[in-house]
């Protein structure tokens, strides 16, 4: 359902993605580890549509259409959802009337009816339901004054509101403590199926003691320079990058 | 063009406006002393600070007709319940008086209140900046008739009261005075309503002076809501004793052409006041708050937040002066002014001027004009909202701060009036 080949990207005059290429099944659970600064957010950036990033070279095929035709909205109408290393905070604008917009949004763009305003309830309680999200966050501005862990929480209360076909949550585990990290990954279990797809950026294994994945991949200097099986997260988180970040193909990027 | 040239243009306009504006009926002042502050006053010039970003030629040009149509406009806020009179192109239209004696409230329109209580009456209407501005002197020369509330000291009004003053279609000039008047310990809530047709092309000089006595309490909603392309120029002035709180909110939801000046002054200790406003011009608008605060006497505060939005070709200014009186300690003053620019061409002039001359005061004030938070933008835009969407939405929020002081019927209506000129949904 997503395939990345060979993706260059820069913001300015930096060079960030070198040469990044991944392919990912409908209903596979991706990892992408990797040491800091190495591109994992520019990479999820760049999924959702974030415009200050100019691709140079490459592509990404995503169900068959060239994604990088897609402007942020278009690829949410597609069924991408990006849960934000840091959610912005919007003073404001009310978390449920936005959500109903943009959920509203998509369904026009969809050209499906609007959800009534008993159905969007209904769906609102189910999904504050499934990762604890407290009734009063919901109704204050978006993510103003929340808590890392709040945050993060309702970035993945987005995720079940607007059912994406692609997850992409980019250390949605970071400033978690360990009953938020099982909640939210019980947030994202529930929502695994046949149809659905998610790449977990992490760089910390304890994530992916509760999302099991089925592949892993590293990511350093721009590139995926090596990919495995889950325990390959194990042995990260053993043994470092060093070991992997060293091998000469890593050392080309 | 010469001195003289401009000289004979502006008395020229002068005359047409109290010709006509007189031959509509006015309130009894002493002509000559007005027209000679007039004469001895500067017809506002880019030249001139307080006139830099505001340019008032085309008002030269202004006919002056006298009003054919004046029926009366349909109510606004018709589920609001309040004491309302009408006024249409300056003069009383309609509406019930409240008169309860000489130790209750009045509310009524000055040409009633005027027969009843004329003392009072005309030290209210000897108020306001008749001296110092070319336009407040023309409107001080040849006032209209407008609404008058008297509030007797503890008194305390049973429901708001709403001046609703429509310009009819045509180029009129309208020059319509509102008084109000919060004896001690007094309490009231008021709302002016400035409207006008789709075809009006004239000017609105109006002007406000308001007292609120000590311990008093005024608030005050004032919408602007002008369709067509007339001009407007609102002269309010407000005079606190101390320990008073007064509120002013105002809405300007529509505007061709508007400058406001606001002006309180805290003649008292302990006094309070708030003052918000929010604007939105677009197209070729143009909008101009100008703020004063006195801060005359010691332990005051001032709150004053203003935002707005220009777009398109539109312009919008904000000047805001804080005064702070030797003497005048302990005074907290915060300002504020927020604007959001949306589309090139459109411009932004924001001015705070803090004068200071006592030295323990706590005084805060930022002016901040930006673009969208892209961040946000990219955020809402990731879940599916539509760009448009999405700035409709950040502009909503940041006027909300705002809007969402005023009585839910007239945030709602504001709303609304914002909503069908930017195209929100
Ligand atoms: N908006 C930006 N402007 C400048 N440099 C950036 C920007 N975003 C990312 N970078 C740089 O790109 C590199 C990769 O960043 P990022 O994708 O955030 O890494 P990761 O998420 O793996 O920690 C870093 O060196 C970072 O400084
Ligand atoms: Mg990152």
């Amino acid at each position: 359902m997503l395939k990345i080949e060979n993706l260059h990207a820069r913001i300015d005059d930096t060079e960030i993605l070198k040469g990044l290429s991944l392919e990912m099944g409908a209903g596979e659970v991706h990892a992408i580890m990797g040491p800091n600064g190495s591109g994992k957010s520019t990479l999820a950036s760049i999924l959702a549509g974030r415009e200050e990033y100019e691709v140079t070279e490459g592509s990404i095929t995503f169900d068959g259409v060239d994604l990088l035709e897609l402007d942020a909205t278009e690829r949410a109408v597609a069924g991408i959802f990006l849960a934000f290393q840091y959610p912005v905070e919007i003073p404001g604008v009310s978390n449920i009337n936005f959500l109903r917009s943009a959920l509203n949004s998509i369904r026009e763009q969809r050209e499906e009816a609007p959800l009534s305003g008993k159905d969007f309830l209904a769906k609102v309680k189910e999904c504050a339901q499934l990762v604890e999200l407290d009734g009063k966050l919901r109704d204050r501005s978006v993510n103003e004054g929340f808590s890392g862990g709040e945050k993060k929480r309702n970035e993945i209360f987005q995720m079940a509101m607007l059912e994406p076909k692609l997850a992409v949550l980019d250390e949605t585990d970071s400033g978690l403590d360990i009953d938020a990290l099982r909640i939210v990954s019980h947030g994202v279990n529930s929502m695994r199926n046949g149809g659905r797809s998610f790449l977990v950026i992490t760089h910390y294994q304890r994530l992916l003691d509760h999302i099991v994945p089925d592949h892993v991949h590293v990511l350093a200097g721009g590139r995926i320079v090596h990919s495995g099986g889950k325990e390959l997260a194990l042995e990260l988180e053993e043994k470092g990058y060093d070991w992997i970040v060293d091998t000469p193909a890593a050392q080309q990027a | 063009m010469n001195a003289v040239a401009t000289s004979t243009k502006e008395a020229a306009l002068a005359h047409r406006v109290l010709e006509t504006v007189r031959e509509q009926g006015t309130l009894p002042v002493s002509t000559a002393a007005a027209e000679a502050t007039l004469e001895s006053l500067p017809y506002p010039t880019s030249r001139q600070e307080r006139w830099k970003y505001t340019r008032v030629a085309h008002l030269l040009g202004l006919e002056g007709e006298t009003a054919t149509d004046t029926t009366a406009p349909e109510p606004v806020l018709p589920s609001l319940d309040a004491h309302r009179l009408t006024f249409v192109g300056g003069r009383f239209a309609a509406g019930e008086i409240v008169d309860e004696g000489p130790e209750g409230c009045f509310i009524g329109p000055i040409t009633a209140a005027l027969e009843r209580y004329p003392e009072r009456v005309e030290a209210l209407m000897a108020k306001g900046f008749g001296k110092q501005e070319w336009y407040a002197a023309l409107q001080a020369a040849a006032p209209q008739d407008g609404g008058c509330i008297l509030v007797p000291s503890g008194g305390r009004l049973d429901r708001p009261v709403l001046f609703h003053h429509h310009m009819p279609n045509g180029a009129l000039a309208a020059q319509p005075l509102h008084l109000i008047d919060v004896a001690e310990r007094g309490h009231a809530e008021a709302i002016l309503w400035y409207d006008a047709a789709e075809n009006a092309t004239g000017l609105m000089n109006g002007a406000l002076n308001v007292c609120v006595g000590d311990h008093a309490q005024l608030s005050l909603e004032i919408v602007q809501d002008e369709k067509g392309a007339s001009s407007h120029i609102g002269h309010l002035h407000f005079t606190q004793g101390h320990h008073s709180d007064l509120t002013v909110r105002t809405a300007t939801a529509c505007a061709h052409w508007l400058r406001n000046d606001l002006h309180i002054v805290q003649d008292g200790e302990h006094a309070a006041s708030t003052f918000h406003g929010c604007y939105l011009p677009n197209g070729q608008q143009f909008v101009d708050h100008h703020t004063r605060i006195d801060h005359a006497y010691p332990d005051g505060r001032s709150d004053e937040l203003y935002k707005g939005l220009a777009a398109d070709r539109a312009t919008a200014v904000f000047n805001g002066k804080i005064m702070v009186h030797k003497d005048a300690q302990r005074i907290e003053a915060y300002q504020s002014n927020a604007n959001l620019l949306l589309g090139e061409q459109a411009s932004m002039f924001s001015k705070p001027e803090l004068e200071i001359y006592a030295d323990d005061v706590r005084c805060s004030h930022g002016c901040t004009t930006g673009q969208f938070d892209a961040e946000a933008l990219f955020y809402l835009r990731s879940r599916g909202m539509t760009e448009t969407a999405a700035h409709n939405l950040l502009v909503q929020a940041f006027l909300a701060e705002v809007l969402d002081g005023f009585r839910p019927e007239i945030r709602d209506y504001v709303h609304d009036v914002y909503a069908l000129r930017l195209g929100w949904n």
